[in-house]
């Protein structure tokens, strides 16, 4: 800790010193007649350097949140999002996704969790008037292979999922180049990457998106039902390094979640079910939904495209016929509602339109 | 006076020893001494000794608050003089014997999504609402520790706070309060600080008091949440519930030096018992004695419930609420009688004293 940045007399500075009293957080961790009775100053100098101490360490001012309405805080920019590349989804989001934060994505298999992530890749390097952020994105794959052949598919009919952004500029876009994509097999080699390698593209300002797809794999599989404590413990290690990029950086995090069954009492009474009737639940408990800023769960639903919208199913980008459901399970700005999705060969796209039965 | 005990004064542990181990037991027996014979007699420095004999000489008016007498009576009165920030939520206002007491901690538990972030954004809109709407006029201060505080949603809270002030307007005195009850003015007088671990907000907190004393119109602090730094990077868990205890003495302290009202959200986390698990405040069991009151937010199916847990001077008690576009709110009841116009707006304001003698109007739901 640097004390020639905080002015104190030399003397308490050097009672401190002496006192083998090294960084500021140990100076605001101990209690004033604790630190008294170490560094045997006055009442007074130990009350003055805990104040300066303090100022030093929180160097950002009050704002209001007036300020904050307007744009003037630099350090916190709100009203920027993250679109999702289409506009039904978006409104559900009021916007996209906000920057600073980890959203989660949690869905069983083929809900369409990782058509959405690879849609935010895309859509995060566009320029901010269509709702990017002017950088590429870190992929981090712990499952499956990433499917790159599905990417190259989406990236070259971005220009046909996003017709409001002019063609030159999508074409001046090389999207593939700018996705990052890292992959992790254990725990460890997680913390690794987000601990190293993301932090230098990040602040080189290559990416502006982490994507980790998927969490649950990983700390379901090396954590057994009695390692619950250790497990817990690893979970809020790693919500903590996401959040500390997330706002270092400027950078929204998307986090991937499988779902479990729903069992027993205790699951109601915990859990949060949304609008739709549901019987699975996000893994990986409340340790992990307490770090979440907005949770999300997709689904799919009995609807088939056909059926339903017969208009829409005909034309010939839309594949997988099954409409799919996204949910904002809770968010601080957003009230619990969802919408209806699908995933056609350019990407995904909300459906205003509701089922007829 | 020259009777009292030299332990009775707040003076640095090792001092005291010092003082007592070399016979000063009385302040009688202190205040006639120099500074410097204080020091040699006793084995302090002259500093310290000096500070010894400035306390003990002051006069009983200039000794702190705490020393002076007051009557049981009193202490009431001022206690009911400092007011309470409401809810928004009737029923919850109601077991709280009038809203969120200033002057107190107030402790706001829950799980994800259930709406702790959404009461505390309430209560810093509704702190401001001017006194004769039955508010207490005041600022509020917002410290965030997880990010969840978005500017959007205050806008939205704020706006149906003064719409709902704007539609039960009467007289010309409310008119002129509303002149300056602006969601632009709600805005500008909520101050947000944000901090990101623990080291920040211990350091936010030392800060806390001269701002507070900068800006004496603050009736409400609100730390969203106090669990989220805490729950992570602690090897040592008896330092963790050291720097927590540390702190809910400086929040108390805060909370009534300054007449604030201060709300500290915590997260839930599970307790394994022996055949079934269960939903706990998290930080600790000491923790549970930190702040004066304890509500909790929790889901029963899908409706939304708060229970008043501890509490110094209310029952136990657990009513229902929602959270709507405009805020926190009542669960309406579907009694067709009693429904008022406009659903989304609660009466809740209007249960709240009036200056006037306007009594019971029945058009006022």
């Amino acid at each position: 800790m640097d004390w020639d940045q905080v002015e104190l007399n030399p003397k308490v500075v050097h009672a401190v010193k002496r006192a083998n009293v090294k960084t500021f957080r140990e100076v605001l961790s101990l209690s004033g007649p604790d630190l008294q009775r170490l560094t045997k100053l006055s009442h007074a100098d130990v009350h003055h350097l805990q104040k300066t101490v303090a100022a030093a360490v929180q160097t950002d001012p009050a704002v209001t949140a007036l300020q904050l309405y307007r744009g003037e805080c630099l350090f916190l920019e709100q009203h920027q999002k993250l679109s999702l590349g289409c506009p039904v989804l978006d409104s559900l989001l009021r916007g996209g996704i906000p920057l600073l934060g980890i959203v989660e994505i949690a869905g069983e298999s083929s809900a369409g969790k990782t058509q959405i992530c690879m849609q935010l890749c895309l859509s995060v390097q566009y320029p901010r008037k269509y709702g990017g952020l002017e950088a590429g994105a870190v992929y981090i794959c712990t499952e499956d292979t990433f499917p790159t052949k599905r990417l190259q598919q989406l990236s070259s009919l971005q220009h046909k999922l996003r017709p409001e952004v002019p063609a030159d500029v999508v074409k001046s876009i090389t999207f593939c180049d700018n996705i990052y994509i890292e992959h992790a097999g254990d725990v460890d080699s997680l913390n690794s990457c987000i601990s190293k390698r993301v932090p230098i593209l990040l602040s080189r300002g290559l990416v502006r998106l982490v994507v980790v797809d998927s969490i649950a794999a990983l700390f379901r599989c090396e954590f057994e039902a009695k390692d619950a404590l250790l497990r817990a413990k690893h979970l809020l290690a790693f919500g903590a390094t996401l959040h500390s990029l997330s706002h270092r950086f400027k950078t929204p995090i998307v986090c991937v979640n499988q779902v479990a069954d729903a069992v027993g009492d205790f699951d109601l009474v915990q859990s949060n079910f949304g609008l739709l009737d549901k019987k699975v639940l996000p893994t990986l408990g409340i340790t992990w939904s307490n770090q979440l800023l907005i949770r999300l769960m997709v689904s799919r639903t009995r609807f088939s495209l056909q059926e339903w919208l017969p208009g829409l199913a005909a034309q010939p980008w839309h594949l997988g016929s099954v409409v799919r459901t996204m949910e904002v399970v809770f968010a601080p700005h957003l009230p619990q509602s969802f919408c209806y999705y699908t995933v056609s060969i350019d990407g995904v796209r909300g459906v205003k339109e509701e089922p007829a039965s | 006076m020259m009777q009292r005990d030299v332990a009775s004064f707040a003076f640095a542990p090792a001092v005291k020893v010092r003082l007592i181990s070399a016979g000063f037991l009385t302040a009688k027996d202190i205040c006639d001494l120099r500074p410097t014979e204080l020091s040699k007699e006793a084995g302090i420095s002259q500093q310290e000794a000096l500070e010894v004999l400035q306390e003990v000489r002051r006069g009983p008016a200039e000794q702190g608050a705490a020393e002076s007498r007051l009557t049981a009576l009193e202490l009431l009165e001022r206690e009911q003089a400092l007011g309470t920030v409401i809810t928004f939520c009737s029923a919850l206002d109601q077991a709280l014997g009038g809203g969120i007491p200033v002057g107190k901690t107030t402790e706001i538990c829950g799980a994800p999504g259930v709406g702790k972030t959404q009461l505390c954004i309430q209560l810093a809109v509704d702190a401001q609402i001017p006194g004769c709407f039955g508010g207490l006029g005041g600022q509020a201060v917002y410290i965030d520790t997880e990010g969840s505080f978005l500017v959007e949603r205050v806008v939205d809270v704020a706006t149906a706070a003064v719409q709902h002030c704007t539609l039960i307007t009467k007289d010309t005195e409310q008119r002129e309060a509303l002149q300056s009850f602006t969601v632009e003015t709600v805005l500008s007088q909520l101050f947000l600080f944000r901090c990101h671990d623990y080291v920040e907000l211990l350091a936010q907190t030392h800060l806390l008091p001269d701002f507070l004393s900068q800006h004496p119109k603050v009736r409400l602090v609100v730390i969203d949440s106090i669990a989220f730094p805490f729950r992570h990077s602690f090897e040592d868990l008896s330092l963790r519930t050291r720097l927590l205890n540390g702190l809910a003495q400086q929040l108390t302290q805060i909370a009534s030096q300054h007449s604030v009202a201060v709300v500290l959200t915590n997260q839930m986390t599970t307790r394994i018992g022996q055949n079934q698990s269960m939903l706990v405040p998290a930080l600790g069991e000491s923790w549970g004695h930190a702040a004066t009151q304890r509500l909790i937010l929790h889901w029963e199916g899908k409706h939304r419930f708060a229970s008043l847990y501890k509490s110094p001077s209310q029952r136990e008690a657990t009513v229902p609420y929602q959270i709507t576009p405009h805020g926190f709110r009542d669960v309406q009841l579907p009694d067709p009688s009693v429904t008022p116009a406009d659903p989304s707006l609660t009466p809740s304001l209007n249960s709240r004293k009036r200056p006037r003698g306007e009594e019971g109007d029945p058009s006022d739901a």
